[in-house]
């Protein structure tokens, strides 16, 4: 890794998963993200950490243009995926989506089965030829969420019927089984207690072997724990990004620095 | 079946494309909606205003009738008694021999009898010529021009109702007699000139749909209207007054909760019945009056008044109430000085269109006497027009559905039009009230 | 003196609010008067003196009056029984019907000595003879079925007594009512009094009491239909009205009563029209909540809504002059669509009135039911459920046919109950569009009847209580408000329990 990694610009690596231009953003008149620069790497975890609206959840809703669904915002700069322009007018954010999962904040199962819920998205991409390929996919993505064992047995029960950690891990399951390369994760946990924190916590590490993780999160405990890379927000600017360890033992910016020892946000 | 993963994203694949026709359709379909809903409204007014518009307008026609004395005053002493022993039958011969007077002169030139002549106008005639005659005696002996209203067929000439093929089989009207009217026509005797008389008149008989008007029916309603204010604000707020501010939360209370959204979705007609029931049968309330149609009205609005009312207490916020009862302010107090104050604009609206839609309605009124053609003058005082029968305009308007003469159903259009025009009125007064008021906490 | 005046509950209800505020303000005075004309001294404003005062005068005297005005009728009747042969007076169905006829020839009475038309001395004489009477009652607009028997007059004579003397001790009993509360208030009022606690305690009750009338008017819908649906059943065998084949109402007796055949053409109208609204309404709503930006939300949802504010007599009309005859062009003899050469010259649709013009016109009042009803309920779907599926890649169809609506689905269902239930209870447009003529058909060009058209035609112009003919009304009626109750209970229970879900 390179040490001078608040400049992006020398960051460009081979690995390079998604690479980000002077990305600006606008709810109405309101200018939320500012000229933000990033390179995010593949099957690495990466997390935007900052105080509450700073607009790391903004930015990260750029990446599968989620923010399209909200009237009043506007994006502009350039995000590429693979090298990519994802704001090209080719590109259908139907297929970009199916690319680049997302799991929320609050967990959201479908008042559906389980299985139905995992199901969803391998239907409407057609992934599967039939029943047992598609039961297939819905066993191995229910795996790789940790969380098979639990409802192998119930897999036609509604999936609004487990518990908080048990239906985040069923979205992350709902997520990988449409095969995505990014995974993006806005406060995965904030909804859950530490039990259930810390065993999403551990499946992020295992998903890093094969996706490139994006994780919004509000504690810097978390970010310390699953992060290789951190970037700090702070009003709508990326103040600093770099190497996890180096940003929580010796940040370059002031304001990093008394954001991570607590004297703002 | 398409591997998403490791392909461009620049490259729209197959799948993709299917499920984006798929999304377009969706949305046809959804505007398709939209477009039939609005497609009827606009077919529904245009319907409305285009069959209702011409009972706005009416045939006149112009008579210059001789008041011969020998015929009206035997005695010549002008005593309104004698006067009044002249019945309406006996003004008949002065308006054949004033349409002989005009064959005489050449105005009309017809092989017609006088008495099929006078066909062509109303069947009023002689009553309008005998009450200008009782007005003022002194008429008696000259010739006065009368306007008098043409005949329900004549007036459909007019208007491209009836035309010469329609009324070969029409006893009440014949093609020589349209020559007449033509030739009156072209003399500027006969036009069709804008109709007050539709506005403030009274119902007219089966044999009269030239002579029928709203008048009587819009008191009517207007009465109702008055009585269903009276009863159903006060009541309806004190009711979600005690709903919303005082009751405890129990069984009792959920009970007459789950009655009034209930009573809300119960069918007007069913109203009807137990006002006839009720009202009418067993407390003796008069048959058709105003007073039982506003207590029939005034049970059915109640809910929705109810349910509005509540919604804008519960919008005022609770630190309100919390501000004056800090001060000292009883329970009670609070409610009436600080919420009911805020909760006013949203109440009033609620209210306004709770009586908009009292008045459109029709059905209970129907099993209550208030049909058409029972009251020929408005009322005299409160009394008389809470409790002598009437009718309301929806079921003015029904009435006239009902009958056979098709000079009736451009009579219903147009009383629809009016009920319309009020309904509007309400509603845009109601939106103006929210828009002018409205807070938001 | 003549007191007659009095016997009108109007002029007495006037009387009482007078004394009211006379009571107001005389209890204010004292009240002022007794501390010293310092308000300061006094436990409550002084308004609170007046408003004790103005309410012991007028709540418990309008009480009494209320009271006995409901009461009246009862008692009155109970003291007539004595004046009827035991033969009627045994058969509770009989007393019922003779008694209903007392209070109409009474009625008569009233109003032909009011009109001028008989007179103290000539009902006298009508007393033992009272031939003839049924013409002169039926001229002052009171219809009998039948000739007034002996019995019958004498009860009459004697209810129009005991009412003039009881509305006459009404008036007195009322009166000392109120002038008693306002006296005892009056006295009252002293500067230690809590007056605002008594205003207060006295407010609520009078709000209980007006939120109560809620209860007491679906108690007095019940009852008012069921009493005259007993009446019914006992003059007309009940397995005829519930499992009959036909109606055929025919004022000389021996009608045919059944509720099926009317029940048919209900539910039949009310599927076509729920064919016509739910579609439309349900992709209105998914269009206005899910896509349309704000600009044509602004213009379409208000627009749509004035369809619902139109009162249903317009789209009667509409129905009768407007669908029912561009229907028989298209469907009727000669029109493009008859069928005459598949039906052997019968043409699919041969009046105005029909299923089908009920139906369709009436789909069209829904439309805007259903859509802002569906709308509301769409919206209370949580955006989380949608960003989960567009986070997936999921269209916007998608997501609202896969997850939205299967979410929304028990508070579609509970709106379509309630338009369900708006359809059956709808009366003038098929008063006017749906024809007059009870059957069992399939065909929806045909006209058919319906159970409010029935309660309306049963119930309009001049009506003899005591035949089965009129009595049927009100076993319609009661059908039809248990049948749009259970809708209503069922849907209302749903669309809670769906809310309670995503609050």
């Amino acid at each position: 890794m390179f040490d001078n990694t608040t400049k992006p610009e020398a960051l460009v690596s081979k690995t390079s998963k998604i690479s980000t231009r002077n990305v600006q953003v606008y709810y109405g008149e309101t200018h939320a993200i500012k000229d933000v620069n990033v390179e995010i790497e593949d099957k690495t975890v990466t997390a935007f950490i900052g105080p509450s609206g700073c607009g790391k959840s903004t930015f990260l809703r750029c990446i599968n243009r989620m923010n399209d669904t909200i009237e009043s915002c506007r994006v502009k700069g350039d995000i590429r995926i693979d090298g990519e322009d994802i704001y090209d007018p080719k590109v259908d954010p139907v297929q970009l989506r199916a690319k680049v999962g997302m799991v929320f904040q609050k967990p959201n199962p479908f008042p559906k089965s389980i299985y139905d819920n995992v199901a969803y998205g391998p239907r409407i991409h057609g992934l599967s030829r039939n029943k047992a390929e598609l039961d297939g996919i819905v066993e191995r993505a229910l795996r790789r969420a940790a969380i098979w064992n639990e409802v192998k047995d119930r897999l036609q029960a509604p999936g609004t019927g487990l518990s908080g950690g048990q239906q985040q891990r069923l979205c992350i399951a709902r997520a990988v089984a449409t095969e995505p390369e990014v995974l993006l994760m806005d406060e995965p946990c904030s909804a859950l207690d530490p039990i259930a924190t810390a065993q999403v916590e551990e499946l992020i590490d295992e998903l890093r072997q094969q996706y490139s993780v994006v994780i919004v999160t509000h504690s810097m405990q978390q970010a310390a724990r699953v992060s290789q890379r951190t970037a700090f927000f702070h009003l709508g600017h990326l103040v600093e990004f770099g190497d996890t360890d180096r940003i929580f033992t010796s940040p370059e910016d002031p304001r990093t620095e008394s954001y991570i020892t607590g004297r703002i946000g | 079946m398409t591997d998403t993963r490791h392909m461009s994203l620049l490259v729209r694949d197959t799948r993709t494309a299917r499920r984006n026709r798929a999304e377009t359709r969706f949305r046809i379909y959804g505007l398709a909606a939209i477009a039939i809903g609005l497609t009827m409204l606009v077919i529904l007014l245009v319907t409305i205003v285009g069959r209702g518009s011409g009972a706005f307008q009416q045939t006149y026609l112009s008579v210059p009738v001789t008041l011969i004395e020998a015929k009206l005053d035997k005695n010549g002493n002008r005593d309104p008694a004698d006067l009044k022993k002249v019945t309406t039958f006996g003004y008949g011969p002065l308006l054949r021999s004033a349409f002989e007077q005009m064959v005489d002169d050449g105005t009309i030139r017809t092989d017609l009898p006088a008495k099929k002549i006078a066909g062509i106008v109303s069947d009023g005639a002689e009553a309008q010529v005998r009450d200008a005659v009782l007005a003022d005696p002194s008429l008696i002996g000259q010739t006065v021009t009368f306007e008098f209203l043409a005949s329900g067929r004549v007036d459909g000439y007019l208007k491209g109702r009836v035309s010469r093929e329609s009324i070969a089989n029409d006893k009440n009207i014949s093609a020589e007699q349209l020559d007449i009217v033509d030739q009156l026509r072209t003399a500027g005797l006969l036009e069709k000139r804008f109709n007050l008389a539709f506005i403030t008149g009274a119902d007219a008989s089966d044999a009269r749909p030239e002579a029928a008007g709203m008048g009587v029916s819009m008191v009517g309603s207007l009465f109702m209207m008055l009585v269903v204010l009276v009863l159903a604000l006060p009541i309806g707020v004190a009711a979600s007054i005690y709903l919303e501010e005082f009751a405890p939360k129990n069984w009792i209370t959920d009970i007459i909760e789950v009655n009034i959204s209930n009573l809300a979705a119960v069918p007007s007609i069913v109203f009807g019945i137990l006002g006839l029931a009720v009202f009418i049968n067993y407390m003796h309330l008069p048959n058709s009056a105003p007073l039982v149609g506003g207590l029939v009205l005034t049970l059915m609005t109640l809910p929705t008044i109810i349910i509005s009312t509540r919604a804008s207490l519960k919008s005022v916020p609770p630190s309100i109430r919390d501000a004056a009862l800090g001060v000292g302010a009883s329970k009670m107090q609070s409610v009436f000085h600080h919420v009911l104050p805020l909760a006013a604009p949203g109440i009033l609206t609620g209210t306004i269109i709770g009586l908009a839609q009292a008045l459109g309605e029709t059905a209970p009124l129907l099993l209550i006497g208030m049909v058409g053609f029972i009251a020929s003058n408005g009322p005299d005082s409160l009394g008389e027009g809470l409790l002598s029968p009437n009718s309301a305009m929806p079921a003015q308007i029904y009435e006239w559905a009902k009958r056979a003469d098709p000079a009736f159903y451009e009579r219903a259009w147009g009383g629809i039009i009016i009920l319309l025009v009020f309904l509007i009125t309400m509603n845009a007064v109601a939106v103006l009230l929210r828009r002018r008021f409205e807070r938001r906490w | 003196m003549n007191l007659s005046f009095l016997q009108n509950p109007l002029v007495l209800v006037a009387l009482v609010l007078i004394n009211a505020a006379v009571g107001y303000v005389l209890a204010r005075r004292h009240a002022m008067a007794r501390a010293g004309g310092d308000a300061r001294k006094l436990h409550s404003l002084p308004n609170y003196y007046g408003m004790t005062a103005a309410m012991a005068a007028g709540i418990p005297a309008l009480g009494v009056l209320a009271i006995w005005l409901l009461a009246q009728p009862m008692l009155i009747q109970s003291a007539l029984l004595p004046l009827l042969p035991a033969d009627v007076v045994a058969d509770s169905g009989r007393t019922s019907l003779v008694l209903s006829d007392v209070s109409r020839v009474a009625d008569g009475l009233d109003r032909a000595v009011a009109a001028g038309v008989l007179d103290a001395q000539r009902i006298a004489a009508l007393h033992t003879d009272p031939a003839g009477l049924r013409d002169t009652l039926g001229d002052v607009g009171v219809a009998l079925g039948a000739e007034v028997e002996v019995y019958v007059l004498a009860a009459a004579e004697k209810s129009r007594s005991l009412d003039a003397r009881a509305d006459l001790l009404r008036a007195g009993v009322v009166l000392i009512v109120a002038l008693a509360g306002m006296a005892l208030a009056v006295r009252a009022a002293s500067p230690t009094f809590r007056a605002r606690n008594v205003v207060e305690r006295g407010m609520l009750a009078l709000l209980i009491f007006a939120a109560s009338l809620a209860i007491l008017t679906t108690v007095g819908i019940v009852f008012s239909m069921l009493f005259e649906s007993l009446n019914f059943f006992r003059l007309h065998p009940w397995q005829d009205f519930f499992l009959g084949a036909s109606w055929s109402p025919n004022f000389r007796g021996d009608s045919d009563l059944s509720i099926l055949p009317l029940l048919w053409g209900t539910l039949y109208i009310s599927f076509i029209a729920l064919l016509v609204a739910v579609p439309i309404g349900l992709f209105a709503a998914i269009y206005l909540s899910e896509y349309a930006g704000p600009r044509l939300r602004a213009v379409a949802k208000p627009l749509l809504e004035i369809l619902a504010g139109i009162p249903t007599i317009v789209y009667g009309l509409f129905a009768l002059l407007t669908v029912g005859p561009f229907l028989v062009d298209v469907f009727g003899a000669g029109g493009p669509l008859s069928m005459e050469g598949l039906r052997g010259g019968d043409p699919l649709m041969a009046g105005a009135t029909a299923v089908m013009t009920a139906g369709l016109v009436m789909g069209i009042m829904l439309i805007p039911f259903v859509s802002s009803l569906s709308d509301d309920i769409i919206n209370a779907v949580p955006q989380s459920l949608r960003d989960g599926s567009y986070g997936l890649g999921a269209t916007p169809s998608e997501t609202i046919r896969q997850v939205v609506l299967p979410a929304a689905l028990p508070g579609i269902v509970g709106a379509i109950l309630l338009a369900a239930s708006r359809a059956i209870g709808e009366t003038m447009i098929v008063v006017l569009g749906a024809g007059a003529i009870a059957r069992f058909s399939g065909n929806p060009f045909e006209a058919m009847t319906t159970i409010t058209t029935r309660i309306v035609s049963q119930l309009t112009g001049d009506t003899d209580f005591a035949s089965p003919e009129t009595l049927v009304a009100f076993a319609l009626g009661l059908t039809l408000f248990v049948l749009t109750l259970g809708l209503n209970v069922l849907a209302l229970y749903i669309v809670r329990r769906y809310r309670e879900q995503y609050e």
